[in-house]
């Protein structure tokens, strides 16, 4: 027991410099579901997910590094729609959840 | 006779002396650990929560199997839910943002302590209300693994035959092809599962870590204080294979009547939402895999009239439903998807739109014929 004890102080003292010089990698989630709100002038994209009935809205923000587009096509915020449905890949900021793409997969039915 | 024979006949006379599957049954050819799996989920499907296991804050029961509970566990019962959706500009919204789709029914003391409601507000964007029965799961497990080919093989959204009778997917919120809910809105069984135990009971998993909101507002503190999840992997994993391997009940012998019965559902067109035999794709268990079954059901969305209108969900409009697969019909006690209908020939004679034509057909039919119809449907 006083081995192991000694081991892993032992490695912590040796990890640390390592552990806290590596950059912080901010948290990255993968949303794919129906737009409910689009605000272009907010640069702002609510988005529904969810399983089964059980639904939650996931609000994101575009900044000026997202790409937005759909079968290689660039598009921008305010060509989407409510009941389109998008993937997107985005981080976890201070500020909340940033886009950094959105693909728009499917039309809304109008 | 060869050995070869003999195994073939005797294989045709163990089959032909299969005992019916009645109700709550397990699929046959189950191995013995899927067996078990059945019986332990069966034990969570059956389990009552409270509110010191996780029940609420907001739920509509206190257990799968106080809803699915006639005529075994698996089968119907006699709740009917609250739905909410707004329809605008061609776009439905299911009204998270105020609680929806799910309007629940019930709060634990301490929410209505905390907020003094019985159950959750009903929204106040919303533009249509529908009621919704329990539906019956026997079967369910072979529906989830129909192929989406399969399924799209039978929609018609343009009406290129010319037979009145459209069939268009709809899609879950992440744009897959909806197959399970009354206007078909979701993907997989296992999905309609987890969402049925956080929506149905407030029970969070570990796929659905976080309550319901309170018609859109935070859950007040202290309100809940059971950890996240109140359910672990396993007995969600084990609620979702006593489900999936429930069977569906062997159709009842048909005698001259019923057999003349079955000749006119496909005569008059119900055949033609309401198909008669799916077969499922591929599975990991051989029970499920490549087998033909009793579905009646399309999977696919109809309009049936504006007398039955209710919500919109994703691109299902207020009058398209899903067509109801015809499993387990004989225990029926209400019918259609809010069980205004307490009879077989009530169901019938409420379908219109795409089913008008078949419902007119059944009209004319003499009263014998009628009466054979409804026997099959009865053997169902």
């Amino acid at each position: 027991m006083i081995h192991a004890s000694r081991a892993a102080a032992l490695a912590a003292v040796l990890l640390t410099p390592v552990l806290t010089a590596a950059p912080v990698q901010p948290a990255s989630y993968t949303y794919q579901g129906t737009i409910h709100v689009v605000e272009p002038h907010l640069s702002s994209v609510e988005i529904i997910t969810g399983v089964g009935f059980a639904l939650r809205l996931v609000q994101l923000h575009a900044v000026a590094a997202t790409r937005i587009d759909s079968a290689g096509v660039t598009l921008r915020l305010r060509d989407l729609q409510p009941g389109d449905i998008v993937r997107a890949d985005c981080r976890l900021t201070r500020s909340g959840l940033v886009a950094d793409r959105i693909v728009k997969l499917g039309e809304a039915a109008r | 006779m060869t050995r070869a024979a003999v195994t073939v006949l005797l294989a045709l006379v163990v089959a032909g002396c299969e005992k019916p599957l009645k109700p709550g049954d397990p699929v046959r050819g189950l191995t013995v650990a899927q067996r078990d799996r059945f019986a332990r989920g069966k034990v969570v499907f059956d389990s009552t929560f409270t509110p010191h296991t996780g029940l609420g804050p907001l739920f509509n029961s206190t257990g799968c199997g106080e809803c699915h509970e006639d005529p075994a566990a698996g089968g119907s019962g006699d709740e009917v839910e609250v739905h909410a959706t707004a329809l605008r500009g061609g776009v439905c919204d299911p009204l998270v943002q105020e609680g929806g789709p799910v309007i629940q029914q019930h709060t634990i003391p301490a929410l209505k302590q905390a907020l003094g409601i019985d159950s959750e507000p009903f929204p106040p964007s919303a533009t249509a209300r529908g009621m919704r029965t329990t539906p019956v799961l026997f079967g369910r497990g072979l529906l989830d693994l129909v192929p989406d080919s399969v399924i799209l093989s039978y929609a018609d959204p343009d009406d290129k035959n010319h037979d009145g009778i459209r069939g268009r997917p709809n899609r879950s919120v992440d744009g897959r092809l909806g197959r399970f809910g009354r206007k078909a809105f979701v993907a997989t069984l296992a999905e309609f599962n987890a969402g049925a135990f956080l929506v149905e009971m407030g029970i969070t998993d570990p796929t659905q870590p976080t309550e319901e909101n309170i018609g859109g507002k935070p859950i007040p503190p202290g309100v809940d204080s059971v950890p996240d999840p109140e359910i672990n992997q396993e007995q969600l994993d084990l609620t979702g294979d006593f489900v999936r391997f429930l069977a569906p009940p062997t159709p009842a012998k048909l005698d001259k009547a019923g057999r003349r019965g079955r000749e006119l559902f496909s005569e008059i067109g119900c055949a033609a939402c309401h198909v008669p035999t799916l077969r499922t794709g591929d599975s990991p268990v051989p029970a499920l895999r490549h087998r033909e079954f009793a579905a009646y059901t399309d999977l696919l969305l109809h309009d049936m009239g504006p007398d039955l209108a209710d919500i919109c969900l994703s691109l299902a409009t207020p009058s398209q439903f899903r067509t109801e697969p015809l499993i387990d019909l004989r225990d029926a006690k209400r019918f259609l998807h809010d069980g205004r209908a307490t009879t077989p020939e009530q169901a019938v004679e409420l379908h219109g739109g795409e089913g008008g034509g078949a419902r007119d057909r059944f009209k004319a039919l003499p009263p014998a014929d009628r009466a054979a119809l409804i026997a099959f449907l009865k053997s169902l």
